[in-house]
C-alpha cells in the first residue's frame, strides 16, 4: 500500500508499464497488443483488512443543509424559540415537524417522507463538527482533510488504495460537481493524476460529450498509439511530471471509455417502475433522480467512489421555501437509491453518506434564515457495513454545538477508509520527503457505528 | 512565592527545548498525546471550548507552562513534578481529570514520557482567533499589523551577491541565484532556442511562433535576437488579449448573472474589450486600477475619455448577481459585498468580506471596517441593464432594461419604448427556441451581431451617497452603529484620503489602494504577472496574502520588483520585459531528479515550470496552426443578440456557446455566459468566473482525451492543418513531416519522429478500415488529417517547455 508512484515506475519499463514497442505501429492488432501489455494504475489492490464496504456513493449537499431542521431532532428548540441569546441573535425553531420511523423510532423531520422509510437502515451522526466556518475552506477540508493545502480529494485516496473494479470506467466519478475549490474537491493532489475525479455532466441527458468514436476501434487505436508514442517522449523529458504521465492515463482510459460509457449511461433498459421509484419524470425531481440511477450504475458497473452535489442549501434567508424545495428535489431520489440498491443486493457493500460542509446555526438569521453552523452539524450514512437505525453523538440540546462523541472530518475520513478495509494510518504516499495521509495526524474511527 | 517555579520553569523551558523536537518526538505527540488534550480536556481547557475552567488552557505549551489557579501544569523534563500528572493519575481527589473518566495507564504513561523529553510541541504559526475574547483579538490584531509580511512597507532591497555572477543578466537574477546556492542548488542550462521561443510566444501572446518567425529568430545570431522578438510581442494586438484574459480571470468577468436566474449582461463585452486595450496601451496600472474603481468619478479630457472610464467600471458589477431576492436593500447590500470582496482580492489579495458578519478571523479587519467600505459601495448604484426593482418576479420577464444602462456618447433612446414582448415565459421560451434554430449563424463566423450594438455600457455611478450601519452578523434586520465611509485601517496609510460627503469615496479608494504607501497593491499584481510567467507566484497563494495565505519565497526579489513596477510608471509591459530577460526565465524546465528531490515543488526555481497552456492558447493554437484563426477581433458580442429571457429558467437546455462553435475568433473572445461556458474551454479548466481566479486549475481528466481525439472541432482544424502542409509547396513527406511539426509544436521533427510519421501514414493508407475512399487523394488527405490531429492530440502541444 505504500508503494510510491516511482516504485511503480521502476517495475515497469516506462511510465505507466505500457511498453514502448518499436514495432507496434505496424502490427495489425495494435489494440490487442497494447491491452496486453498495459498495466492500469486502477488495478484493484487488496484492501489492509477485510472491507466492510466496496465503494461509496457520496452524496453532497453543497451550502450545507440545517440539522436541527433535517436529522437532529431538537425538542428544546421548539420550546426556545425567539429567545434572545445575546450578540442580537435569537432563536429560531425548527421549521419542520419531526417524527419517529422505523422499528429504531428514528427521529427524522418531515422534510423527507421518503427517506424516513428507510430509517431502519440509516446511522445518523449528530456530533459532527469541522474547523472551518466559510464556505470555500470548509467544503476543501470536507473533501480532501486540509483546508489550507492541495491535498488529494477523499476519492482519490480511496481510488489509490483500492483501485477500481472496472478499468474501462474511471474509478472516481464526480457528477455535476459544484461547491467552492473547484477542481480541488476530486483532485488528485501529489497522487497521481490517474485517481483524480472524472467529472461527468449532471444535465438531464447525463451524456458525455465526444463519447461518440471519431474512427472505427482499430483505426483509432493506431492513431492512439503514435500520440502516446510522442507522449512517452515527452514523458521521458520532462522526467517525473505526474502531469504528462496523468496526459497518457487519461488517453487510455478515454479510449476505453468510448465503449464502457455508453452502455453504462444507456438507461433504456431500465424499467418504467425503476424510474418512478426515483422520481425520474417528475419535475422537482427528474434531475436528482437521474443523477442518483447514473450513480447506481455507475456503481454495479465497479466505479470506486461516486460523487453527486445537490447545491444551494446555504439559507441564510428564505430557509423554509428553499429547504423545502431542495428536500423535495432529493428526498424521493435517494430513498430511490437505497431501495434500489437494496433489491439487488448492493447496499450491504456500498457506503452511502449524505451530507455538507457544516450546519447551521439554531439563531435566526434575519426571520427565516440561519448562519453557518461548524460547531456541530448532522451527516447520514447508510449500507456499507454501518449499523441501521441508529444516531451517533449528540450536540447540546439546541444544536449549537457537538458535545458527546465528537466526530471531527478527519474521524469520519478515517471511518470511511475503516469501512472499505483500509487503515488510514497506513494509507500513506511519499511526497517531498514526508509519507502523507488524508487524515493527517489526525482521525480516529468511530467504531461504534460499525456493524 | 509563586514567582520562583515559574521563572524557573521560563529559564528551563528554553533549554529544554534548545535541541528541536525530533520527528519521532513530535509524531508522538500528534498520535499519543495530543487527540488525548482534544478529545478529554479541550471543553473545559481550550480557546475553543465553551468556557474555561480553573483558568487553564491546555492548547499550546506556553499555556501548559504558565499554567492555570492551581499553577503551572507541566515541568518540562520532570513529569513526576508536573501537576498534569497528578491530575490524570487520579491520586489527589479534588484534583483528578478528567473529572468523569479515568484516562487508561497506557495513554498516563505516554503522558509521562512525553513530559520527560520535554514536552515536545509542534511550531504553531496561526492561532484560530475565534474563540478569543475582544481583547485578545485586538492585541492579536496588533501583533499581525507589526509581523505578517505582506503589511510591511515595500523595501527596495540592494541585490545580494552571488559565486556565479556570469549567470546572472539583472538583479532579479542576482535575488534567485542566491537562494540557490544557499540551497546548494544550481540553474538548469538555458532553453534551447527554439524552446524559448514557443515559450515567449505563448507567453506574451498566446499564440505559437509560426514557421517565418521560427526561421527568423533562427537566422537571428546577435545577442539581442531575444529583445527583439520579446519587443515584437509585447507590441502585438495579441499581447492584450493574452494579458487583458488573465485580468478577465481576475475581474471574474462574464456576460450573464449567473445564480439562479442567470440574466444576460448584454453589455459586458464593453468591459472586455476596455481591457484589452488597457494592456496594449499599457496603460500605467494604478491608473487602469482607478479607472476601475472610479472612472466615472475621474476628470476626462475627452468624450471618448470619459466613455472609457465608464466602462471600466464595469469591472465592479459584471459578478454574479442573485435577481431573486426579493428586499431591494438586501440585494443592494449583497452586490456591495460582491464588490468589497472582489476589490480586496483581486487588488489587494485580501478577504475583506469575510468581516462582514463578525469580525475577521484571520487578518486584522474589524467589521467596522467592512462597513466604512460597505457605505462606498452602497452609495454606488450599479446598472447591469437589468431592473433591479422587477427583482424577485419569477414569472417576469420584462426585466432587461436599456434605461438600467449607462448612456455613452451618441446614445439616443428609442423614441417610442417598445414594452418587452416577451411577457409570458412561453413565449420568451418560443423567442428562444426561433433564435436558435434560426439559420443566420449557421456555420458563420460571428463577427457582429445581428441586432443594433447602441452606445450603452455597465457600470457603477453614485447614488445618494450616505454613511450605513454596521448590520449585526450581516444582517438587514440588525442595524447598529453608523460607521463613516472609510478603508480598512491595515496596511496603516498617513493622511488617507478624505471622502466628501457629497461623493461615494470611490475615488478615494482608488487613491488609497494606488497609494504609494499601500504595500500590497503592487507586490499583488507583481506577483500575478510572475505566476503567469512561471507557472506558480512568488507567493504561491496569489489571491491571498492574508494569514491563511502562503509566505513569498523570496520576499526580497518580490519587493525589489514591486519597487521597480512603481518606479517604471506601474508598466506591466516593462515589467513582464524585465521578467522574460532573466537568466531565471530563460532556464530549461529539464527535469533533474537530484535537484528534484531536494525542492520538488520547483520554490527555489532550479529549473523553468514546464506548464499547461491555459484553455484559450489551447483552442487558438489549434486555430493558428490549422491556419484557420480569425485575428481580427468581432464587433460586441452574442449576448446583443440573445432574446429577453433569464437563462436560467427553461433557456439553459440551450447553450448559446454551442452556436457560436464555428467561430475562428479567439478564445477571448467566445460568449461567456455563467453556467454555459463553450465546450473548448470548458474542458480545459476556464476560470471559475463565481469569483477572483488569479490561478486556474489544472486537471488532466478523460474528458481531454475525448474531446481531442472526438470533437468535430478538433478534427475539421485537422483537416485544415492538412490542407495548409499540402499547400506549403512542399515535394518530398518528410518535409512536410517536419513542417507539420513545425507548425504544431515549433521544432523541427527529429529523424526517429520523421520515420514514425511516415509509418503511421503508410499503415493507414494499407489499413482498409481506414483508407475508405476510392479516391487515392482522399485517402492520403485523411491519413494526413489523423496525423496532424495526434500532433494537435499530443501532451507537447499542450505544454510549455
Amino acid at each position: 500500500m505504500t508503494s510510491s508512484r516511482r516504485s511503480i515506475l521502476r517495475t515497469t519499463a516506462c511510465g505507466f508499464g505500457y511498453l514502448a514497442l518499436a514495432d507496434l505501429l505496424t502490427k495489425a492488432h495494435a489494440a490487442d497488443v497494447a491491452a496486453e501489455h498495459y498495466e492500469s494504475p486502477l488495478a484493484p489492490k487488496q484492501p489492509h483488512f477485510a472491507p466492510k464496504a466496496k465503494r461509496v456513493i457520496f452524496l453532497y449537499m453543497q451550502g450545507a443543509p440545517s440539522h436541527v431542521d433535517t436529522f437532529d431532532y431538537k425538542p428544546a428548540l421548539y420550546k426556545a424559540d425567539g429567545k434572545s441569546m445575546g450578540g442580537g441573535r435569537s432563536l429560531l425553531a425548527p421549521q419542520w415537524k419531526f417524527n419517529k420511523h422505523g422499528k429504531s423510532g428514528l427521529p427524522i423531520s418531515e422534510l423527507f417522507p421518503n427517506v424516513a422509510r428507510f430509517a431502519d437502515d440509516l446511522c445518523i451522526v449528530n456530533s459532527m463538527h469541522t474547523d472551518q466556518p466559510a464556505h470555500p475552506q470548509a467544503t476543501i477540508l470536507l473533501h480532501t482533510g486540509s483546508s489550507r493545502f492541495v491535498r488529494p480529494s477523499m476519492g482519490s485516496w480511496v481510488c489509490y488504495g483500492l483501485g477500481s473494479q472496472n478499468q474501462n470506467l474511471p474509478g472516481y466519478i464526480t457528477i455535476a460537481p459544484q461547491g467552492q475549490g473547484g477542481a480541488q474537491l476530486y483532485g488528485a493532489g501529489f497522487l497521481p493524476a490517474a485517481f483524480e475525479g472524472t467529472p461527468i455532466s449532471g444535465s438531464s441527458t447525463g451524456g458525455l460529450p465526444n463519447i461518440a468514436p471519431s474512427a472505427p476501434a482499430s483505426v483509432q487505436r493506431r492513431q492512439l498509439d503514435l500520440v502516446q508514442a510522442m507522449n512517452r517522449d515527452t514523458l521521458r523529458r520532462s522526467g517525473d511530471n505526474p502531469q504528462i504521465e496523468g496526459i497518457i492515463e487519461s488517453f487510455e482510459l478515454g479510449f476505453r471509455m468510448q465503449s464502457a460509457v455508453p452502455t453504462v449511461m444507456d438507461v433504456s433498459k431500465e424499467t418504467a417502475a425503476t424510474k418512478a421509484m426515483y422520481g425520474i419524470g417528475e419535475t422537482a425531481t427528474d434531475t436528482f433522480g437521474k443523477q442518483c440511477l447514473m450513480a447506481r450504475r455507475f456503481a454495479e458497473a465497479g466505479v470506486r467512489f461516486i460523487e453527486l452535489t445537490h447545491g444551494n442549501w446555504d439559507q441564510h434567508q428564505q430557509l423554509k421555501q428553499r429547504h423545502e424545495a431542495n428536500a423535495t428535489a432529493i428526498d424521493k431520489p435517494i430513498a430511490g437509491l437505497i431501495a434500489d440498491l437494496k433489491s439487488r443486493g448492493m447496499l450491504k457493500d456500498t457506503l452511502i453518506v449524505w451530507g455538507g460542509e457544516f450546519g447551521r446555526t439554531p439563531t435566526a438569521q434575519g426571520r427565516d434564515g440561519r448562519d453557518h453552523n461548524n460547531r456541530g452539524f448532522s451527516i447520514w450514512m447508510a449500507g456499507g457495513g454501518v449499523k441501521g437505525g441508529m444516531r451517533h453523538g449528540q450536540t447540546d440540546e439546541l444544536g449549537a454545538r457537538a458535545e458527546v462523541d465528537k466526530v471531527h472530518i478527519h474521524d469520519f475520513h478515517a471511518t470511511l477508509l475503516h469501512l472499505l478495509g483500509m487503515d488510514h494510518e497506513r494509507l500513506t504516499y511519499r511526497y517531498a520527503g514526508r509519507d502523507f495521509r488524508l487524515t493527517d495526524v489526525h482521525g480516529n474511527v468511530v467504531k461504534q457505528i460499525i456493524a | 512565592m509563586r514567582l520562583v517555579p515559574l521563572l524557573a520553569i521560563v529559564l528551563l523551558a528554553p533549554a529544554a527545548s534548545a535541541a528541536p523536537a525530533t520527528r519521532e518526538q513530535l509524531d508522538f505527540f500528534e498520535k499519543r498525546i495530543r487527540p488525548v488534550l482534544v478529545g478529554q480536556c479541550y471543553k473545559c481547557h481550550s480557546h475553543a471550548g465553551e468556557k474555561v475552567k480553573a483558568n487553564l488552557l491546555l492548547d499550546s505549551r506556553e499555556a501548559l507552562l504558565k499554567g492555570g489557579d492551581t499553577g503551572p501544569a507541566i515541568v518540562p523534563g520532570k513529569s513526576t513534578a508536573s501537576l498534569l500528572m497528578t491530575a490524570i493519575r487520579g491520586t489527589k481527589e479534588d484534583l483528578q481529570m478528567p473529572p468523569k473518566s479515568k484516562l487508561s495507564d497506557a495513554v498516563v504513561a505516554d503522558f509521562a514520557t512525553w513530559i520527560d523529553a520535554g514536552a515536545p510541541w509542534p511550531a504553531e504559526t496561526r492561532k484560530d482567533a475565534a474563540g478569543a475574547t475582544a481583547a485578545a483579538q485586538a492585541s492579536e490584531y496588533d501583533r499581525l499589523e507589526r509581523e505578517l509580511w505582506s503589511w510591511q512597507p515595500i523595501t527596495d532591497p540592494a541585490a545580494p551577491a552571488v559565486k556565479n555572477a556570469a549567470w546572472a543578466k539583472s538583479d532579479i537574477d542576482r535575488f534567485v541565484l542566491a537562494r540557490l546556492e544557499q540551497g546548494g542548488l544550481t540553474p538548469a542550462v538555458p532553453a534551447d532556442k527554439l524552446a524559448l521561443l514557443r515559450r515567449l510566444s505563448f507567453d506574451l501572446t498566446g499564440l505559437p511562433p509560426s514557421p517565418a518567425e521560427i526561421e527568423a529568430f533562427v537566422r537571428d545570431t546577435s545577442p539581442s535576437a531575444v529583445e527583439t522578438v520579446v519587443d515584437r510581442l509585447l507590441a502585438s494586438p495579441a499581447f492584450g488579449e493574452r494579458w487583458g484574459r488573465h485580468w478577465l480571470d481576475v475581474a471574474r468577468y462574464a456576460e450573464s448573472s449567473g445564480m439562479t436566474r442567470n440574466f444576460v449582461y448584454r453589455y459586458a463585452w464593453r468591459y472586455r474589450d476596455y481591457v484589452i486595450r488597457a494592456f496594449n496601451e499599457d496603460k500605467p496600472f494604478d491608473r487602469f486600477v482607478a479607472e476601475q474603481l472610479a472612472g466615472d468619478l475621474l476628470p476626462a479630457r475627452s468624450v471618448a475619455e470619459k466613455d472609457l472610464n465608464t466602462i471600466a467600471t464595469g469591472f465592479l458589477c459584471v459578478g454574479p448577481r442573485d435577481y431573486v431576492e426579493r428586499n431591494p436593500r438586501q440585494s443592494v447590500y449583497n452586490s456591495a459585498d460582491e464588490m468589497i470582496d472582489t476589490v480586496g482580492r483581486a487588488f489587494l489579495a485580501t478577504t475583506i468580506a469575510c468581516a462582514r458578519c463578525h469580525d475577521h478571523k484571520f487578518d486584522p479587519i474589524p467589521t467596522s471596517e467592512y462597513y466604512a467600505l460597505a457605505g462606498i459601495f452602497v452609495s454606488s448604484d450599479e446598472q447591469t441593464g437589468i431592473d433591479r426593482r422587477r427583482r424577485g418576479a419569477a414569472n417576469r420577464l420584462d426585466q432587461y432594461d436599456d434605461d438600467e444602462l449607462i448612456p455613452l456618447a451618441g446614445y439616443k433612446p428609442d423614441p417610442k419604448k417598445a414594452k418587452s414582448d416577451d411577457d409570458t415565459k412561453t413565449e420568451a421560451r418560443e423567442a428562444f427556441r426561433s433564435f436558435f434554430s434560426a439559420t443566420r449563424y449557421g456555420g458563420g463566423d460571428f463577427s457582429k451581431p445581428n441586432k443594433p450594438v447602441k452606445f450603452l455600457a455597465m457600470g457603477v455611478k453614485d447614488d445618494r451617497p450616505a454613511d450605513v450601519r454596521v448590520l449585526n452578523r450581516g444582517e438587514i434586520t440588525q442595524p447598529g452603529d453608523s460607521v463613516r465611509r472609510g478603508f480598512v485601517s491595515i496596511p496603516a496609510i498617513k493622511n488617507p484620503p478624505t471622502i466628501s460627503p457629497g461623493q461615494s469615496g470611490r475615488r478615494e479608494l482608488a487613491q488609497w489602494v494606488t497609494s504609494a504607501e499601500n504595500p500590497l497593491t503592487a507586490r499583488v499584481m507583481a506577483n500575478r504577472v510572475w505566476a503567469h510567467l512561471f507557472g506558480a507566484g512568488l507567493v504561491r497563494s496569489v489571491d491571498n496574502f492574508g494569514t491563511t495565505g502562503d509566505k513569498p519565497t523570496h520576499p526580497e526579489l518580490l519587493d525589489h520588483l514591486a519597487t521597480r513596477f512603481v518606479k517604471d510608471g506601474w508598466s506591466v509591459k516593462r515589467l513582464i520585459k524585465s521578467i522574460v530577460l532573466t537568466s531565471t526565465y530563460q532556464q530549461s524546465a529539464a527535469f533533474d531528479k537530484a535537484k528534484f528531490e531536494r525542492d520538488p515543488e520547483n520554490h527555489l526555481l532550479w529549473r523553468q515550470n514546464q506548464r499547461r497552456l491555459e484553455a484559450e492558447a489551447i483552442r487558438d493554437a489549434m486555430l493558428a496552426v490549422s491556419g484557420q484563426i480569425n485575428p481580427t477581433p468581432p464587433t460586441a458580442s452574442i449576448a446583443i443578440d440573445l432574446p429577453n429571457i433569464p437563462l436560467g429558467v427553461g433557456g439553459a437546455r440551450f447553450n448559446p456557446a454551442e452556436l457560436v462553435s464555428s467561430t475562428t475568433h479567439r478564445s477571448v473572445y467566445l460568449p461567456i455566459l455563467r453556467n454555459l461556458t463553450p465546450e473548448s474551454l470548458d474542458v480545459f479548466d476556464f476560470a471559475d468566473n463565481a469569483n477572483v481566479t488569479g490561478q486556474r486549475d489544472v486537471t488532466t481528466v478523460p474528458p481531454q482525451a475525448l474531446y481531442v481525439m472526438n470533437s468535430p472541432f478538433v478534427i475539421r482544424l485537422s483537416r485544415a492543418m492538412t490542407d495548409r502542409v499540402a499547400g506549403a509547396g512542399l515535394q518530398a513527406d518528410p518535409a512536410r513531416i517536419d513542417y507539420a511539426y513545425k507548425l504544431a509544436l515549433g521544432r523541427p521533427a527529429t529523424p526517429v519522429e520523421k520515420d514514425r510519421a511516415a509509418a503511421y501514414l503508410q499503415a493507414f493508407l494499407r489499413d482498409p478500415k481506414a483508407a475508405t475512399s476510392r479516391d487515392p487523394y482522399q485517402n492520403k488527405h485523411a491519413a494526413w488529417s489523423s496525423l496532424c490531429q495526434a500532433l494537435m492530440a499530443s501532451a507537447e502541444f499542450r505544454y510549455l517547455n
